[in-house]
């Protein structure tokens, strides 16, 4: 039995179509990411789930129940806002115990429940505050923690770090990861960070105007994007996608006199002839060194930017740009000729007609 | 250096309203403290100066202690009232319904009339012998026979507060659907979930952001309340037997129907400390209230 079960859910705002027709199961436990650019319809997928929105057609299952037309308070999720939403004159003792107290759980039980969660969160000597007087990343905590004392089924997230600074934010992503593991709960986590995305989930869903465009592991998303908007949402720098035909057993790239060789994988995906557009990720491409490689990418040198941990090189190839994340110390100048070079499994190919990778047998 | 020169400049730009100010409420006002301790009609003589007799004199009076009641219970009633209707209207208008812009809009119209054409439409509907209150309480059974709501001394007051009301409600269903659409809708959506009732709702979601706006309502409406003059006199004039005479109407009286000049200045001297004490107050309270829910 699946934690939760989204089934062919559409959503309408008038003539908008917002949502449009999304499944998902997620196993007890699951860390669902729901991944993708502002307006695609993240958050309105989790109010549906969370009963705050009611959905055109379809049907949420929620512990292999369905809660159609079930109450928010009655569907056993509990949800963490962007903007924290506390109750602005309730203590953060109040605020924590607050849908157990609107439950009539006992005093004593509840006060319980509230300590330890503070505890889980190191916010108990902020128990007797009021959220005015707390900084982001602490209400953000008690935000959490409210949700936490109700030991819901599901835990829903939209945004919840995207109000706080990078280096807060970094603190309580590994706080959430942290919380995961140990409580091995189901949660729905919204955001538009890719990182966020990567390192919090089990799965990613990446969503696009209403649409799943995948649904995979960090893994495979990173890997074996689905699609070309896939492969350019997921990753920064986002991957180079150079324009190429397949000729002989070879991907001629468009613009230059530079061949490479079909890797095996594809050669029964792509006919001859055919426009593709080869993806690779600017952190598998390295200098060519010398002697002779397999995938030689001749290149001149743009710009050169130094992160810290890394260096960001742009480069011509013919008429295409090309970027490369080197390592620090790489000697490149711009102006310069030179050659990257690549693993023939880091190379993808899409179709430009219909945006979808050609499969590999991988 | 260029503090001074600032603040020089600062004060001759406001020179000219100062002037105004002094020639326009200054004077008048020190010319009335100057008026109150004297026994000055309103034409005539400048009178004799007579102490503090126009104060003692009046604060002793039964006229004033009674006035003042009458004032006070209008004040209270009017103000308690419009402020339970405009938050109730307000949590209505903020219901997503067809039409809530063009009923929003209707609302105001009370308000937006002049006092006196509100005070003669409710002068009409009050008729002794052919007001639609009369009529429509006959016809519902409620009366036997038609009855002169402004002519009894047990119903006038209460009819002028209820005129009061219908005219100054949307001000505070104003304030108040304001404040309410800066209740986060995050909030809202928390308490949904976390099981809040309406009631626990409106008290710990939405009101923490009314408190602050509707303490600004009550201060400005409780102070105008407490001035009331124009309704009043269009609709009984104070009467009868005094029943709706306010503090003031008792100053205009004293001072132009009597043509005591110096007694009505001593009165109205004494209104606007009651007024200021009120508003003093009420700004400590405001103080208070506002940011309770930041
Ligand atoms: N109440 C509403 N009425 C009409 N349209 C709406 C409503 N709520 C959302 N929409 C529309 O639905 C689409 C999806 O909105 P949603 O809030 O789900 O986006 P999102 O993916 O959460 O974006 P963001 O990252 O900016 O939060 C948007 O185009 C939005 O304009
Ligand atoms: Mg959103």
């Amino acid at each position: 039995m699946s934690a939760l079960e989204i089934r062919d859910i559409s959503k309408n705002y008038g003539a908008i179509e917002t949502l449009k027709g999304i499944d998902i199961a997620l196993e007890s436990g699951e860390f669902l990411v729901l991944l993708g650019s502002s307006g695609c319809g993240k958050s309105t997928l989790l109010n549906i789930i969370a009963g705050l929105a009611e959905a055109t057609s379809g049907e949420v299952l929620i512990g292999g129940r369905s809660v159609l037309g079930v109450h928010p308070k009655n569907r056993d999720i509990a949800m963490v806002f962007q903007s924290y939403a506390l109750y602005p004159n309730l203590t953060v003792h109040r605020n924590i115990g607050f849908g157990l107290e609107m439950r009539k759980v006992p005093v004593a039980e509840r006060d319980k429940a509230v300590r330890d969660a503070a505890k889980l969160l190191q916010i108990e000597p902020l128990l007797d505050r009021k959220p005015g007087q707390l900084s982001g990343g602490q209400r953000q905590r008690v935000a959490i923690g409210r949700a936490l004392v109700r030991k819901p089924q599901v835990f829903l997230f939209d945004e919840p770090l995207s109000n706080l600074d990078a280096k807060l934010r970094l603190e309580m992503r590994t706080e959430l990861k942290r919380l995961h593991q140990m409580l091995q709960t189901t949660v729905v986590y919204v955001t538009h960070d890719q990182i966020e995305a990567m390192t919090l989930a089990t799965r990613i869903a990446v969503m696009r105007d209403g649409r799943i465009e995948q649904l995979g592991t960090p893994e495979e998303i990173y890997n074996y994007p689905a699609t070309l908007y896939v492969a350019g949402f997921v990753g920064a720098p986002s991957m180079n996608m150079l324009q190429a035909v397949v000729e002989d057993g070879r991907l001629a790239i468009a613009g230059s006199d530079v061949s490479l060789p079909l890797p095996a994988g594809f050669r029964n995906a792509a006919p001859n002839g055919a426009p593709v557009i080869v993806g690779i990720r600017p952190e598998a491409l390295r200098l060519a060194t010398g002697t002779a490689t397999e995938f030689p990418l001749p290149v001149e040198i743009d710009v050169v930017e130094l992160t810290g941990p890394e260096l960001v090189t742009t480069a011509r190839i013919g008429n295409q740009r090309l970027t490369a994340c080197l390592p620090p110390r790489a000697r490149v100048a711009k102006g310069e000729p030179c050659a990257f070079t690549f693993d023939e499994d880091a190379l993808r190919l899409f179709d430009p007609a219909t945006g979808k990778a050609f499969e590999t047998a991988r | 250096m260029s503090g001074t020169w600032m603040t020089t400049r600062a004060w001759l730009l406001m020179l000219p309203l100062l002037m105004v100010m002094v020639a326009v409420i200054g004077w008048p006002l020190v010319d009335t403290v100057g008026l109150s301790f004297t026994d000055a009609k309103l034409v005539g003589t400048a009178g004799n100066f007579v102490g503090i007799d126009n104060y003692t004199k009046m604060l002793s009076s039964s006229n004033f202690s009674r006035t003042l009641v009458t004032t006070t219970w209008f004040a209270v009633a009017s103000v308690a009232i419009e402020m339970v209707i405009g938050v109730l209207a307000a949590l209505l208008l903020n219901q997503e319904f067809r039409g809530r812009t063009f009923l929003r809009a209707l609302m105001i119209l009370p308000w937006a009339l002049p006092t006196v054409v509100n005070a003669t439409l409710w002068r009409l509907i009050y008729n002794p012998e052919y007001g639609a209150l009369n009529g429509a309480l006959t016809q519902l059974h409620l009366i036997d026979a038609y009855r002169s709501w402004l002519g009894e001394p047990g119903t006038a007051l209460a009819a002028l507060i209820i005129a009061d009301c219908w005219k100054n409600f949307p001000l505070v269903a104003l304030i108040a659907l304001a404040a309410l659409q800066a209740v986060p809708r995050d909030i809202t959506a928390a308490s949904l979930v976390d099981g809040a009732g309406p009631f626990a709702r409106f008290r710990f979601v939405i009101l923490p952001y009314l408190a602050g706006p509707l303490m600004v309502a009550l201060v400005l409406r409780t102070i105008e309340a407490f001035k009331v003059f124009d309704i009043i006199w269009v609709m009984t004039r104070g009467g009868p037997a005094n029943s709706t005479r306010t503090l003031s109407i008792l100053v205009y009286q004293e001072a132009f129907s009597f043509q005591r000049a110096g007694s009505g200045a001593s009165l109205a001297l004494i209104v606007t400390l009651l007024v200021t004490v009120l508003a003093l107050a009420y700004a400590a309270l405001v103080k208070k209230t506002a940011g309770s829910a930041t």
